[in-house]
């Protein structure tokens, strides 16, 4: 994968020079070295993001805080789970926060370790604007997707779904579902590179 | 699987998504960790789960939370502290520096090389001894660390013991240490509150304006914790009050007082 991915999510780094805050590597170099104050921005800067896909799988608000808590508080004791070069702290974020709630969902232990987490080169989404234009370009994308499609990954992704149960609850072949599944995305990937 | 060897993009994709089987996910786990070109398309896929998440509605964080999350840092940086501070008693000192006349230092040198031997032995007993420890230290440090989450987590339940069958009221009971500033606080039945809106902890010292103890928010059961919030060391507290504050909070408590109690008189008060 290269640093000209269509995603942004693992696209090219921003050098962060100019920016009035400092970038996540910086504030993880802190959180490494036990500054809380830098833990704390990492918080502000990611918290809201992380409880609202926790929230949107949990739907019940005490649960999505304990998931956004063991995630920060994981962060903050073992920060090496998250290693620079794997891919965006933002993204890793996301994919932690999405298959914990989907593990706290189903009431099982966590499946994978954070440290199986790996999302290929860096993008540094520190900033919230350029955070908040990509989750518009996002939804906009979804939003236009075609409806069978949209169904399909939002069973899956939200809801925690296998391919079978999804297949069961739509009456669909398991063959059709995963291909509905695997378009939406490439079609997000592909409007993302437009 | 493509030419009988790598697993399928979309089965791979259903792997990111959680979305196989037990036994097709081991299937694909064990194949993954044999194959470097299905590791990067699976990174690549995490990205576009990535992107997913982000088309979800914002919400902000739950009042208190943030607070929660740095009173949860805050005790986990105590208790390294403290295990350090017992781990570095275990440490051998230096010998500070002397001056030895040449015919004194041969002496030295000599009963030393005899020495050298139990030394190594009483050093070999240390580093045993030392490692004890902290290996105690470390499942020390690790209970204490389960105990602020099953204290702290939303999931775990709260049943308040009482003599017959009376309406729920509000309470709250609070462990505090004044030498060291810990405090400990779980409250049950509380009314939930609007979202721009949050209860305060306040301790009321003996002198003095009251402090603030953290801010929190009650589950949907009414029960909620305050667990070693930063506080200042060193200050007797007279009683503890709780109130409800603006979502931020307050640097002085807002009447009423919802929950309130005095500490016991000392013997001889």
């Amino acid at each position: 994968m290269s640093i000209n991915s269509p995603n942004p999510m693992i696209g090219s780094e921003r050098s962060g020079k100019n920016d009035p805050d400092p970038s996540d590597d910086v504030l993880l170099e802190r959180v490494r070295g036990k500054n809380q104050q830098a833990m704390a921005d990492v918080f502000d800067r990611y918290g809201g993001l992380v409880y609202s896909v926790a929230l949107r799988v949990l739907k019940d608000p005490g649960h999505a805080e304990d998931v956004m808590q063991e995630i920060f508080f994981q962060l903050w004791s073992q920060p090496d789970a998250f290693v620079r070069g794997r891919g965006s702290l933002c993204g890793w974020l996301m994919v932690v926060a999405r298959n914990r709630a989907i593990d706290t969902f189903r009431r099982r232990k966590p499946t994978d370790s954070p440290d199986d987490v790996v999302l290929l080169s860096n993008t540094n989404l520190a900033s919230e604007t350029e955070r908040n234009v990509l989750m518009g370009k996002v939804r906009d994308v979804l939003k236009n997707l075609p409806s069978e499609q949209q169904k399909s990954l939002e069973l899956a992704y939200f809801e925690g779904m296998t391919h079978s149960e999804i297949a069961e609850q739509t009456g669909d072949p398991l063959g059709t579902v995963k291909t509905r599944i695997r378009q939406a995305l490439i079609g997000l990937r592909k409007a993302l590179a437009a | 699987m493509i030419g009988n060897e790598h697993i399928s993009q979309e089965d791979l994709m259903l792997h990111t998504l959680q979305a196989l089987s037990e036994e097709e996910s081991a299937a694909v786990r064990t194949h993954l960790a044999q194959c470097a070109l299905c590791r990067d398309q699976v990174a690549e896929l995490l990205g576009d789960g990535a992107l997913v998440g982000l088309s979800v509605s914002q919400h902000p964080v739950p009042g208190g939370a943030r607070q929660r999350f740095l009173d949860k840092i805050a005790a986990d940086v105590l208790i390294t502290k403290q295990a350090t501070k017992q781990g570095a008693r275990g440490q051998v000192l230096p010998f500070p520096r002397k001056t030895w006349i040449p015919w004194a230092m041969a002496a030295a040198l000599a009963v030393v090389a005899l020495s050298l031997g139990v030394e190594n032995n009483a050093l070999n007993k240390e580093l045993r001894h030392v490692t004890i420890q902290a290996t105690n230290l470390a499942a020390e440090s690790a209970r204490a660390r389960h105990v602020i989450d099953v204290l702290t987590s939303h999931s775990a339940q709260r049943v308040l013991l009482t003599t017959g069958k009376k309406a729920a009221e509000p309470t709250g009971r609070v462990i505090y240490l004044e030498n060291s500033g810990s405090l400990v606080f779980q409250a049950n039945n509380l009314k939930l509150l609007a979202s721009d809106k949050t209860y305060e902890l306040w301790v009321i010292p003996v002198s003095g304006k009251p402090i603030p103890a953290g801010l929190f928010r009650p589950d949907a059961a009414g029960d909620a914790s305050v667990v070693m919030p930063a506080l200042p060391k060193g200050v007797p507290a007279k009683a503890f009050g709780v109130t409800v504050e603006k979502a931020a909070g307050s640097d002085s408590p807002t009447a009423p007082i919802i929950i309130s109690g005095a500490t016991a008189p000392s013997v001889g008060e």
